[in-house]
């Protein structure tokens, strides 16, 4: 209490005005190694984790199981802890905090899970009570803000409902309503979708869209569904073999994928695979009379292209569509179609040509009989 | 049967409940906190104290492997040095209740080794402390296998109430064999044998329903 307070340089600092895309949580070269059980070889879970999570943002981190996403998510609250690197949350060092310093931020940290986790022998009202009882918050106060938080994931009329009484997706919104009875600023969702079914799914993202939106509550989260990242996150990182093997703008990493794995996973919502009664028949040599099979790829703007109207009206080639899918992610449209056109040299070229006076990329996947 | 005879058996029933009770209840109030330390300081754990885990589980198993005739003989010092006497319905609620701790521990370390890890987790991701975890979450969430253990301990006890009864302690067993069977009275010991099966009838019957209760994992219709 003797030292002498500076109230000037808190003052200035509490006046400027935050850059937009400040850190929240920030990983630096951060590595986590589980020591090894009955004196094996310890296992090495994270290695070389470079990650920025933006305050405000939904980042998503996609991997398969076993690729060291839990481990990374659990860095974040403290459940696990890193053991090289460090890692920042609100500018503050927390890579050597105590567990009793750790508690203290959990309360800051509100998380849900992919089995809800929810306390069986407790109401609806009394699990979303729960951190705030944890936290001391007297009676009435809890009250209130169980109410207002069961009002906001419209529970409102299941609060004295047991959880064995609730479906799952009901189970995900009590999880999120108790996530956030502390007011945390950092929302972290452990494969929080992966135990719904797909429309469940999308009305709990939906419902995390929503609270990042409204709440301005920064999301991080983890899971082996792409839909998951295309539906609602603005970054994503790609997690194999416990390193970040690629990482951006969803609409960016999605659409012009870097890494195998990445690819992969985007291949199952936006590419087109060559049908099964094609694809036996497909040949890489053209032969007199073949058509050629091309995959066209949309992205952003070009998305909405009439691509095969101006096709067939310009450079008068019949286009016979194969396959296709068109999706959105994070509102701008992307997909891909499949498509054969005559195989002779020059209409080939013109069409290519054409493709990309539009801006399209295409491939030759080869040619049919 | 004479008049007599009831009034005894009234009598050797209310000892029998007396002792099962105050063992129970002390038992418990032992065996609740040594169950909860048993499920929870293995390394790695809540409480870890993996050293301490293992002395006192190994304290645990040598009581509960000693038969319990020969624990309430084994123990008549301490017997006497609390109860002042190792005769009599009060001294036997002294062996009865280290028999019973145990015991008890034992059933409540594995209700709480049933509580989903899942919940552990999700109560430390909130900032509980240890002991929060353990009476906001273990406990309550294991409180149906715990009421199903202490019925299970209460049937034991009756059974070790009655066995008491041979080492001078009160009861429905020392009225069974001071009568039943050392004056050859098989009126009595029937009645004896009668009374117990009410009472571990009732015991079990209300423990179940207890437990049922409390299970808010089952659909209430």
């Amino acid at each position: 209490m003797n030292a002498p307070v500076k109230p000037d340089a808190f003052r200035v600092e509490a006046l400027l005005p935050e850059p937009p895309s400040e850190a929240i949580i920030r990983f630096e070269a951060v590595g986590k190694t589980f020591a090894g059980r009955d004196s094996q070889e310890p296992v090495m879970a994270l290695a070389g984790i470079d990650l920025v999570v933006p305050r405000g943002a939904i980042v998503g981190v996609i991997g398969r199981s076993g690729a060291g996403k839990s481990t990374l998510i659990r860095l974040v609250n403290g459940l696990e802890r890193a053991t090289s690197g460090r890692i920042l949350i609100e500018g503050e060092d927390v890579t050597h905090l105590t567990e009793a310093g750790w508690r203290e931020r959990r309360r800051a940290t509100g998380m849900i899970f992919q089995h809800f986790n929810l306390l069986s022998s407790r109401t609806v009202f009394d699990n979303v009570a729960l951190p705030l009882e944890i936290a001391g918050v007297p009676r009435a106060k809890i009250e209130a803000q169980v109410s207002r938080l069961l009002d906001l994931v419209g529970l409102a009329d299941k609060r004295e409902r047991y959880p064995a009484e609730l479906s799952g997706g009901q189970k995900q919104r009590v999880g999120i309503a108790r996530a956030l009875a502390t007011e945390p600023k950092v929302l972290l969702c452990d494969e929080a979708t992966s135990a719904l079914d797909p429309e469940t799914t999308r009305a709990i993202l939906a419902l995390l869209k929503q609270v990042n939106r409204e709440l301005g509550i920064t999301i991080l989260l983890i899971t082996h569904e792409i839909p998951v990242i295309k539906e609602i996150c603005d970054r994503v990182a790609v997690i194999e073999g416990g390193h970040i093997v690629e990482e951006g703008e969803t609409f960016e990493v999605m659409t012009r994928p870097r890494h195998p794995t990445t690819a992969s996973f985007v291949e199952a919502v936006t590419g087109v695979e060559v049908p099964e009664y094609l694809a036996g028949r497909i040949h890489k040599q053209a032969l007199a009379g073949d058509s050629a099979v091309l995959r066209i790829a949309f992205t952003g703007e070009n998305a909405t292209t009439p691509v095969i109207s101006r096709l067939s009206a310009v450079i008068g080639v019949d286009v016979n569509i194969l396959a296709g899918r068109i999706d959105a992610i994070g509102e701008k449209p992307f997909g891909s179609l499949l498509v054969s056109v005559p195989a002779s040299e020059p209409e080939l070229a013109a069409v290519f040509g054409a493709l990309k006076s539009l801006g399209l990329k295409a491939e030759l996947v080869g040619h049919v009989s | 049967m004479s008049p007599e005879l009831i009034r005894l058996i009234i009598e050797a029933t209310g000892d029998t409940l007396l002792m099962v009770a105050i063992a129970a209840g002390l038992g418990t109030a032992l065996g609740l906190p040594l169950g909860v330390f048993l499920a929870t300081s293995k390394k790695g754990e809540l409480f870890a104290a993996p050293a301490v885990n293992a002395v006192l589980g190994a304290l645990v198993n040598a009581t509960r492997s000693t038969p319990f005739i020969i624990l309430v003989v084994a123990i008549i010092p301490f017997t006497r040095l609390i109860a002042g006497t190792s005769i009599g319905t009060f001294a036997a609620t002294v062996p009865l209740t280290v028999a019973a701790t145990p015991f008890i521990a034992r059933l409540i370390e594995g209700a709480i080794r049933e509580v989903d890890q899942g919940l552990v987790e999700a109560a430390r991701s909130m900032g509980a402390t240890p002991l929060q975890i353990v009476r906001k979450v273990l406990v309550p969430e294991a409180l149906p296998a715990i009421v199903l253990g202490l019925t299970l301990a209460l049937v034991s006890l009756l059974g070790f109430s009655a066995m008491v009864g041979a080492v001078g302690g009160g009861g429905l067993g020392d009225l069974g064999i001071r009568y039943g069977y050392q004056r050859f009275m098989p009126d009595v010991m029937a009645i004896v044998v009668a009374v117990l099966i009410v009472l571990v009838q009732t015991v079990q019957s209300v423990g179940d329903r207890l437990s049922r209760r409390l299970n808010k994992r089952l659909r209430h219709a």
